[in-house]
């Protein structure tokens, strides 16, 4: 036999070799990451549990609540929004494996958009995951994609209208930030946003915190966005982060872009609702190779020169923006905003004890306030 | 509509298979071996 005639059937072999390796490797991006939730934790429930048709589906993920003895009103922090946006997802992770509530209650997703966990933005090179050292060994977390994964979501329509009536580009129908409210009977994105609505309306949530990160060349960085139902909230919380030394931007929510949370969760539910942005660098058209180190630490040459030509919006120097130092923003954010809301809403405040300290965070390092792999 | 996207990865790959059996140039044989992994791992949807 020639080589021209056996050559197909190894090439097929080898094909089925690496569809092998390559498949274990995707599939075991569907494998939820490791939480511990801390001795504060009063129930782990299911977002399903609150819109049942989720149920079984890959857009259903936990919701680890933390209840008081005392009442007070109910606080909703959501992460994972946007999956390669994982300053969100770890300071999500970080309350959820820390805090004990004393007065009202706490909710929190860390994986909002469980479907965008399962894959990577194509053509984009990134990492599938990124460790985080604590001091009993590397806790591994995965690296998503923005929007959900079309393996459970397809196909995109050409233009997407969204429950608001928004017209987007057709990838959009997969971004969770623009599917709120949600609809019980539309996409799987869709379906996750009513969700998401549902739990608010049921727990009488008061005050809604979605986290996120952008691109350093990207405007609405290190900011609070609003609703203007939380605006008095969102300006007490910025005046103490200013004097504790973390620059905010206010960003009032634009009335006319429908589809995201600090939008629809204020005018479909009535609360409070804001977003918080962190400057990741990993996330931007500007940087140079992707790599988990990059996510970790976030330290890169391109950005840095782009900091000197004064195009960013953020302070960029050689030792980066560290995803510590983004998870210690968001925390900072989160803890501002509870004493916010206790002044200006005394009967819905929340008390919340154990927050990891921003500057602790910074001297100690996220691994830190991490429970240790198994 | 999963059907019919099953029906449509399936004939790309049938098609890419063949073309890999009949053609005898060995450049062109890995060529069709490299369009038919993505095509396979489209088919069971795994990516
Ligand atoms: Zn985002």
């Amino acid at each position: 036999m020639s080589i021209r005639r056996t050559s197909p059937f190894i090439l097929s072999a080898l094909t089925l070799v690496v569809c092998f390796f390559s498949g274990r490797e995707f599939l075991a991006m569907r494998a939820a990451d490791e939480i511990r939730p801390g001795p504060g934790l009063t129930a782990a429930r299911r977002l399903s549990d609150y819109f049942p048709p989720l149920k079984g589906t890959p857009g259903d993920t936990p919701v680890y609540v933390f209840q008081g003895p005392a009442a007070g009103g109910s606080v909703l922090v959501v992460g994972g929004t946007h999956p390669n946006e994982p300053a969100g997802t770890i300071a999500a992770v970080v309350l959820a494996e820390n805090i004990r509530t004393a007065k009202g209650k706490v909710l929190i997703i860390p994986w909002a958009n469980a479907s965008g966990f399962t894959h990577s933005d194509p053509q984009e090179a990134s990492p599938q995951r990124y460790e985080i050292s604590t001091p009993g060994g590397r806790r591994s977390f995965r690296l998503g994609a923005r929007v959900t994964n079309p393996v459970h979501q397809w196909p995109d329509p050409t233009i997407y209208v969204n429950p608001g009536g928004q017209k987007l580009a057709g990838i959009e129908s997969r971004n969770l930030n623009r599917a709120y409210p949600g609809k019980p009977d539309g996409s799987l994105t869709e379906r996750v946003a009513f969700a998401i609505m549902a739990l608010i309306k049921a727990e009488g949530v008061v005050l809604g915190i979605d986290l996120h990160e952008s691109a350093p060349e990207y405007p609405v960085i290190n900011a609070i966005v609003f609703h203007e139902n939380g605006a008095d909230l969102a300006a007490t919380a910025q005046m103490s982060l200013q004097a504790e030394g973390y620059d905010f931007r206010l960003e009032a929510s634009p009335p006319n872009l429908r589809g995201l949370s600090h939008r629809e969760w204020g005018d479909a539910a009535g609360i409070m609702a804001v977003l918080l942005e962190t400057a990741n660098a990993s996330h931007g058209r500007l940087k140079g190779r992707p790599s988990a180190a990059l996510v970790v630490d976030g330290q890169d040459k391109f950005y840095e020169k782009a900091a000197k030509l004064g195009r960013l919006f953020v302070p960029f120097g050689p030792a980066g923006i560290p995803l510590d130092e983004r998870v210690a923003r968001h925390l900072a954010g989160v803890s501002a905003l509870l004493e916010a809301l206790a002044e200006i809403a005394p009967a819905k405040a929340v008390s919340v004890e154990n927050i990891p300290a921003a500057p602790a965070v910074l001297t100690q390092g996220l691994g830190a306030f991490l429970r240790p792999p198994d | 509509m999963r059907l019919v996207y099953h029906l449509i990865v399936l004939a790309l790959a049938a098609h890419t298979a063949w073309y890999l059996f009949r053609e005898k140039d060995f450049w062109k044989q890995a060529g069709a071996a490299l369009v038919l992994i993505l095509f396979l791992l489209r088919l069971v949807l795994v990516k």
